[in-house]
């Protein structure tokens, strides 16, 4: 059951034919320009339809819908709780704090004001679910998502920290209100139709950092306004990178990554925040069974002179149209031009942050 | 520019009547005997119309559509014990053949006929038959004894054939089939005993939605288009899909060095575009042709391999433009055939020779919509200026 | 139902665990607990107590690793991690009742290939799950008996990191239940900071490394066809002193650094120089590297992990080889 629970949540995917896989990859891994199902170019994203405040009965929402009908609606829900010191935080720092020995962490952690053990945030204040038809929500999927966005989301402080003047900019660091007080943050969101996971997927990376926005420009709207981090999905077909993958395109890749980034503090740079890898669906797939070998086709057919080809982006032997599943992993060189290809300047991730940027929050 | 971000558009819901027939030219194009009783008045009506008894063109569940006994009650309806009224049992419009009524739903599940050409997926491998998805409430199923076995058609199945019965169709093989017969729970039973059906190769396949036929509800949605689909595309609703037709299968001459392309639209609404290829060439030529022992080798052949051939680079782009104004039929609404496929495929390379200035028919507009040099998002909007 | 209200406060995982909480015990306080220490016992908690680490930037701490422990599996492995210096130290001459640091112990089983059963759908490859657990008393923190988010978090980065490896064909229609336990985790944190100090859980980054190498032994020890031992390793920005550019250091111990500014891990396979598995948390731009080093503060990043995870690779190879030589002791 279990088994059964798990496969069907990792490998969410149509199951393709092998012929229909191996025609997407040929097209996908075309060198120089792949061709998409859909015709766009490797790093075009498809359209989308965003829209902040949406509901009031939020203290920030948005939706974000697609072309074909898919949809996504977050909301944001700041409350009030009392700063408790769990057993976790009774620690070292409180003791001490209460023995007046406290200066040299002061010190050293660089924090201002009263010496709550939680006065620089905690990482569980935010709390992200993400629900998805036909999915429970203790599956894999959901889980990984939610805690991928939570994961840049407090990561951004990590890195906030350390930039000495951007403290501010982290997100759990303006929840403190006092050192008594701090907000919690829920952020849910909902998918809605076509349950296809991925499409899901990006319109959620897309409506995180919205509805994040949203919450922070809400709750600090003295602190100058800090870009909150975006989560894209890329894949690596043959030697392509391609951005927004489709349902089918996922399907075929050799590589999935999910890259967050966000803007360095006030300057243009983008920072990256995490890089996960997602277990490419073509490793379940089904392989083809090619003419020489195919019983059914014994005999009669003229004996095909079928060259297995190296593919050099996987290092495998191919016979060219005979679909074989993924085996293996991803060769450095290819995360490390996926990564650039989000990061560099004029690249795809500032094109993204630029795209979100011009919609205003009024 | 690698993302679009557009404004939330207001739904034009409030102003588009998508039930209503506003173009009455779109008429002609349904072979149906039905008449639609949506009724805005200018189309002359074969027979009277019913007395005031039936009022709107639109009943919702529930809604009585007549009380009058003379009528039988068809698809869509049922009727109370003991009373005589027609009581509607999903949205839609109210059809009459003759004296039967029925109410058609605007978007309706693919029910499959005897003789539907259809497309569809393995989803499951038994000891002696296959369950295929359709696209219907149930899995259709594919008896070991409906297909070709290699070796000749007029082969009996074997136990030999039980037990390989995986290198024929597998999981997730796509095939093209006939509905041989319909079981009284509504499944539909398939064969492939043809050349023209088989495993499918060589292209890509794409779903839309196939209401089978109501060809009328899918004409009058035409109307609804020009009046506000623009919204960035996003019109779901729409009725488009696929229909029966007289030709479900066609080969196209396609531009820019694609050759030619074999099209399968399945009634069911699941699409199949590919590279044609001779041996298929052989097959699809609907006569039987082939000299049996022709036909043997061919079955061998190509029927149950999942190989591709190699396929052109430009052959694959033009493939993706077929799929993309398949796609742009059925976003704005419009029902896929070969006319209208084909009007799609000459518009888009129209609108790619002259981009920017299209100032065609509302039809060409529409139906151009289209990726062009990998920007949708652009044309989307250029349309949605111009229409403004 | 009010015992489930009663115990199930806002501070747990309020979605994804108070949908599912456990109904066959009776839960304690999900706040965890902890016996009482008086703040008399300890006088004072300096920063020269802190842990530290005595090992060089690129240097690892050995590991111990057996397979073949369980025998009702069809494979099994166990894994330890080397007790930080001072953790030796500490035990040693105890000081305090808080151990400075923790080691990584954990085990894990393989259970199959076994059929599916009826239910589920035919698979042309091998189904794999995976099942991360930690044992209550692993963290400082307790953890409850039902997996949370991060445990199942682990599992799908687990998952991810063994399926490059295993050559799934090979066994169609069958499954492969892996579950590890995870007896002793890795602290996020020296426990003497607050723990806002640098709270990403770091700590989980050495656990899924260890959790990597330990899978992959246990899969080699139930004779699964694999394409390498996939190997787990984990490499760290941190600073540890103040203001000073991130340094890079291999297999780090979260215990020992003052600030982490961005770790990551990869599930490597050496035979074929490629990454299954990648998970890299924090900002890289700021790492101090080589006037000459034209890498990007990432990829130096990914490079420290997978020369962690080489050197794991080569315990791992010894170990399987160790088992099976002990097998063939036996036979002969």
């Amino acid at each position: 059951m279990a088994a059964q629970q798990k496969a069907s949540s990792a490998s969410q995917t149509p199951h393709l034919s092998p012929a229909e896989l191996s025609y997407l990859y040929t097209s996908l891994s075309l060198p120089q320009n792949p061709i998409r199902p859909d015709g766009r170019s490797p790093t075009q994203f498809r359209p989308l339809t965003a829209e902040p405040d949406i509901l009031p009965g939020t203290n920030g929402s948005a939706r974000i819908g697609f072309a074909d009908g898919t949809q996504a609606v977050v909301g944001v829900k700041a409350e009030v709780e009392k700063t408790v010191l769990s057993a976790d935080t009774l620690d070292a720092s409180n003791l001490s704090q209460q023995q007046g020995d406290f200066a040299a962490q002061e010190g050293r952690d660089g924090r201002e004001g009263a010496g709550s053990a939680a006065v620089a945030g905690h990482g569980s204040w935010v709390q992200v679910s993400i629900e998805i038809p036909g999915f429970r929500d203790d599956d894999a999927l959901p889980v990984f998502l939610s805690e991928m966005m939570r994961e840049s989301l407090v990561g951004s402080v990590a890195g906030g920290n350390d930039s000495s003047d951007e403290m501010a900019g982290g997100l759990k660091g303006r929840l403190v209100i006092n050192k008594r007080w701090h907000w919690r943050l829920y952020i849910d969101s909902q998918g809605e139709e076509d349950p296809f996971f991925d499409d899901d997927w990006a319109v959620a990376e897309h409506l995180y950092p919205r509805g994040t926005t949203n919450s922070t420009v809400k709750l600090s709207s003295s602190v100058p306004q800090v870009r909150p981090p975006i989560t894209l999905l890329v894949i690596s077909v043959g030697e392509n990178t391609i951005f927004d993958p489709s349902r089918e395109e996922i399907a075929v890749a050799d590589a999935v990554l999910a890259i967050s980034v966000a803007r360095d503090g006030g300057d243009k740079n983008l920072k990256l925040l995490s890089i996960r890898t997602i277990d490419p669906p073509s490793r379940l797939t089904q392989p083809a069974v090619p003419n020489s070998e195919n019983v059914n086709a014994l005999g009669a057919t003229a004996p095909t002179e079928d060259v297995a080809v190296l593919n050099p982006a996987t290092g495998e032997e191919e016979v060219p149209g005979v679909w074989r599943p993924r085996r293996g992993g991803v060769k450095r060189s290819v995360i490390a031009q996926m990564v650039k290809t989000v990061l560099k300047k004029g690249g795809v991730g500032e094109e993204v942050l630029e795209g979100l940027e011009g919609v205003e929050v009024e | 520019m690698a993302i679009t971000i557009l404004p939330p558009v207001v739904d034009d819901l409030g102003h588009r009547p998508p039930y209503h027939a506003e173009s009455d030219d779109s008429m002609s194009v349904d072979s149906d005997e039905d008449i639609d009783m949506t009724g805005t008045g200018s189309r002359p009506h074969k027979r009277p119309r019913l007395g005031g008894k039936i009022g709107t063109g639109v009943v919702t569940p529930g809604e009585v559509v007549t009380d009058d006994p003379q009528w039988m009650r068809g698809h869509g309806t049922y009727i109370n014990p003991l009373s005589t009224s027609i009581i509607a049992t999903v949205a839609g419009t109210v059809h009459k053949t003759n004296k039967l009524l029925s109410v058609h739903p605007l978007r309706a599940r693919y029910t499959p006929e005897i003789g539907d050409l259809v497309v569809g997926r393995i989803v499951e491998v038994q000891s002696r038959r296959w369950k295929v998805d359709v696209a219907a409430p149930l899995l259709a199923q594919l008896p070991l004894s409906a297909i070709n076995l290699p070796g000749g058609i007029l082969r009996r199945r074997t136990s030999a054939d039980e037990l390989q019965i995986r290198s024929f169709f597998s999981e997730g093989d796509l095939v093209v089939a006939e509905v041989q017969s319909v079981h009284q729970d509504g499944s539909a039973s398939l064969h492939t005993r043809s050349l023209k059906y088989g495993k499918l190769r060589n292209g890509v396949f794409l779903a839309v939605a196939g209401t089978g036929g109501s060809g009328a509800s899918s004409s009058n949605v035409k109307g609804g288009v020009g009046s506000g689909s623009s919204g960035a595309g996003a019109n779901p609703g729409g009725a488009g899909g696929v229909v029966r037709s007289r030709r479900q299968v066609w080969t196209a001459d396609t531009a820019n060095g694609g050759g030619e392309v074999d099209i399968i639209l399945g009634v069911n609404g699941y699409i199949w575009i590919s590279k044609h290829t001779d041996g298929a060439a052989a097959a699809s030529s609907t006569t039987e042709n082939v000299s049996i022992t022709r036909m043997e080798e061919m079955v061998s052949s190509s029927i149950y391999s999942s190989q591709n051939d190699e396929i052109a680079p430009q052959t694959r782009r033009e493939i993706a433009r077929l799929a993309q104004c398949i796609q742009v039929l059925v976003q704005g609404g419009v029902r896929v055939e070969e006319g209208t496929v084909m009007g799609a495929y000459e518009a888009s390379l129209q609108v790619d020779l002259e981009v920017g200035d299209d100032g065609e028919d509302e039809e060409d507009r529409q139906e151009g919509r289209e990726y062009l040099e990998g920007s949708k998002a652009r044309r989307i909007l250029e349309l949605e200026v111009q229409q403004r | 139902m009010s015992i489930l209200n009663v115990f199930n406060s806002p501070t747990t995982f309020a979605l994804a665990t108070c949908v599912m909480a456990d109904r066959r015990r009776i839960n304690g306080p999900p706040g965890g607990t902890r016996p009482a220490i008086y703040a008399t016992s300890l006088p004072s908690i300096k920063d020269a107590d802190r842990a530290r680490r005595q090992r060089q930037p690129s240097e690892l701490r050995k590991i111990f690793l057996k397979t073949g422990l369980i025998p009702s599996a069809s494979g099994s492995s166990y894994l330890e991690f080397e007790p930080s210096a001072s953790l030796a130290a500490a035990r040693a001459n105890p000081k305090s009742l808080i151990p400075p640091s923790s080691a990584l112990k954990l085990a894990c089983t393989v259970h199959g290939p076994k059929p599916l059963p009826r239910s589920v759908a035919f698979s042309p490859n091998i189904v794999l799950t995976t099942h991360v657990k930690y044992a209550p008393f692993a963290a400082r923190k307790r953890k409850g008996h039902i997996r949370d988010a991060s445990e199942r978090d682990l599992g799908v980065h687990l998952e991810t990191a063994l399926r490059g490896a295993i050559i799934a064909e090979r066994w169609p229609k069958s499954g492969l239940d892996i579950t590890i336990t995870i007896i002793e985790a890795e602290d996020d944190r020296w426990w003497g900071d607050a723990p806002d100090s640098h709270d990403a859980s770091w700590g989980m980054m050495n656990v899924l490394a260890g959790c990597i190498n330990a899978a992959s032994a246990a899969i080699a020890d139930a004779h699964i066809d694999c394409l390498d031992l996939v190997s787990g390793g984990v490499a760290a920005l941190v600073t540890d002193n103040d203001g000073g550019a991130p340094q890079l250091m291999l297999d780090t111990d979260p215990a020992e650094h003052r600030s982490i500014v961005s770790a990551c891990v990869v599930g490597y396979m050496p035979a074929r120089d490629e990454i299954t598995a990648l998970w890299l948390k924090g900002g890289t731009s700021k790492a101090a590297l080589d006037e000459q080093d034209g890498r990007s503060g990432h990829e130096a990043l990914v490079d420290g992990a997978v020369d962690a995870a080489r050197g794991a690779h080569m315990v791992l190879g010894e170990a399987v080889k160790e088992s099976m030589e002990r097998a063939l002791g036996q036979t002969t």
